[in-house]
Order: structure tokens, then C-alpha cells, then sequence
């Protein structure tokens, strides 16, 4: 329960700090979608772990975090596609 | 007596997994689809980040971050379901009002666009917008006729697969709403 309730304690702190953030930078950039990216997979990774119950399974956890990180960076590279065009 | 046909149980790293193995395969291929989705998605803004920026602008961003904050609580109501032993249906009924709350305000984003005239076939942009938000949507429509079965039939074992794939639902949101959303 205490675990359940951390995390939804720091899922929400995450979607107000990506909230503010968005509202606060009217010229998005680099800087600014690598930060959303790397709030998302906290996110993903809080709601795999803590949500989805996969803290007591490491093996999984470790293989679904990787999963989340490989497509988080695969995304960030199609964003800075047209950058290096 | 077992079987002297049966090998003997040997221990599984699947054995780790909360819950049904099958509920599992559902998630893993839910993300694959929307992860392709999302992928497909920055492939085609590659080609003109311009006109996609452009047509970002449109979104109602505070919607989006509404609904990362119901759904985000939505999905700690149904875990707080399943751990709970006499207040199940509580928990579940503040997760389905959640739910239908993120209905809500995603059909009143589709109807402000409807109003402007924007559809699906607007722009690449929106055609994205509308399967993937679409697509999503209905995942959360098809999570809410899940509680609602719950709701007459809560056994442990139903509960934990409901809720895991609710939060499926929630994962694919925090990595949808900052792509489409935010990304610029």
C-alpha cells in the first residue's frame, strides 16, 4: 500500500512537472522534448513497476524497462531526424 | 497421484509474473502496436516538421494533461481494487468514474475539432491524432465494460487482470500524450 501510494504520489508530480514545463517553454526544443521523453519513462517505468506489480518480478522488469528506454530513444532519434537533414 | 507421463513442475522465470501469463501477451502486444503507432507517427513528422507543429497547435494541451492526471488516478483506484478486501467495489466505481471522466473530456477535444472542421483526413497530423487517440479510447471504453463485469464478479484472479490491463491502458497514455501533444 505504501508502495501503491508512493507511486501514484510521483506519477502525479511527473504529469504536473510535464504540465508546467510545457506551459512554461512556448519554444519547444531539444533541451525541452528530451526532458518530456525522460518524464514519460519515469512514468512508464513507475507504472510498470508499481501498478503493474513487475517490482517482484526483476527479471521482467528489467527486460520491460529496457523495451521502454529503447523506444523512448527511438523516438527521440525520429524527432531529431529532420535536425540532422 | 501425478501422472508418471508428466515431467515434474520445474521452476519458471514466467513463475515471477503477477497474474495471468496471457494478460501479459495482451500488454506486450498492445505496446508493440501503439509503440509502432507512435514511431510511424515521428517517421511521417520527419518529413514535414513544419506543417505537423503547425497542426499541433491546434491541441487543447491542458485536455491532455487533465487526462494524464484522471487516468494516472484512475489506474491507482483499480490497483487499490485489487488489494483491497471489502471496499473492492468502491475502488473500482471511482476508477470507472475516472475513466468515463477521460471519456468526457476527450469527446469534448474531438468536438472542438469537429467545430473547426478538422477531421481525420485534415492532414497527416490528424489522421495520426484520430487512430492513435481513437485507438486508445476505445482500449478505454473496452476497460470500463472490463470493471463493470468486475463489478459483478470481483474474484481476485479477475480483478488483477482487469486492472493490469487498465494499466496498460495508462502506460500507452504517458507515452502517447507527450508525442503527440508535446512534441515539437
Amino acid at each position: 500500500m505504501i508502495h501503491l501510494n508512493r507511486a501514484f504520489a510521483i506519477l502525479i508530480g511527473l504529469s504536473i512537472c510535464t504540465t508546467l514545463l510545457a506551459d512554461l517553454v512556448p519554444r519547444a526544443g531539444i533541451i525541452f522534448v528530451a526532458t518530456v521523453l525522460v518524464l514519460s519513462m519515469v512514468k512508464a517505468r513507475v507504472i510498470l513497476s508499481q501498478y503493474l506489480g513487475l517490482a517482484q518480478a526483476p527479471t521482467f522488469r528489467r527486460g520491460f524497462n529496457a523495451i521502454v528506454t529503447i523506444f523512448v530513444l527511438a523516438a527521440f532519434g525520429l524527432y531529431l531526424l529532420p535536425l540532422a537533414l | 497421484m501425478p501422472s508418471p507421463d508428466l515431467p515434474p513442475d520445474i521452476p519458471s522465470v514466467l513463475d515471477e509474473l503477477p497474474g495471468d501469463l496471457m494478460i501479459w501477451i495482451l500488454i506486450v502486444s498492445e505496446l508493440l502496436v501503439f509503440g509502432a503507432g507512435l514511431l510511424a507517427f515521428l517517421g511521417m513528422r520527419a518529413a514535414d516538421p513544419v506543417a505537423f507543429a503547425q497542426d499541433q497547435e491546434m491541441l487543447n494541451r491542458v485536455a491532455g494533461a487533465v487526462n494524464t492526471v484522471v487516468l494516472v488516478t484512475s489506474g491507482y483506484c483499480a490497483a487499490r481494487a485489487v488489494q483491497s478486501v471489502q471496499r473492492t467495489r468502491a475502488w473500482l466505481s471511482a476508477a470507472m468514474v475516472l475513466g468515463a471522466v477521460f471519456l468526457v473530456v476527450k469527446g469534448m477535444e474531438y468536438a472542438d475539432k469537429a467545430r473547426h472542421g478538422i477531421g481525420i483526413e485534415t492532414s497527416d497530423f490528424f489522421t495520426f491524432y484520430y487512430l492513435l487517440t481513437g485507438f486508445h479510447a476505445m482500449h478505454v471504453v473496452a476497460g470500463l465494460v472490463i470493471f463493470a463485469l468486475l463489478m459483478r464478479w470481483p474474484s481476485p484472479r479477475n480483478l488483477e487482470a482487469g486492472a493490469a490491463f487498465w494499466h496498460m491502458v495508462d502506460l500507452v497514455w504517458v507515452l502517447l500524450f507527450p508525442i503527440i501533444y508535446l512534441v515539437r
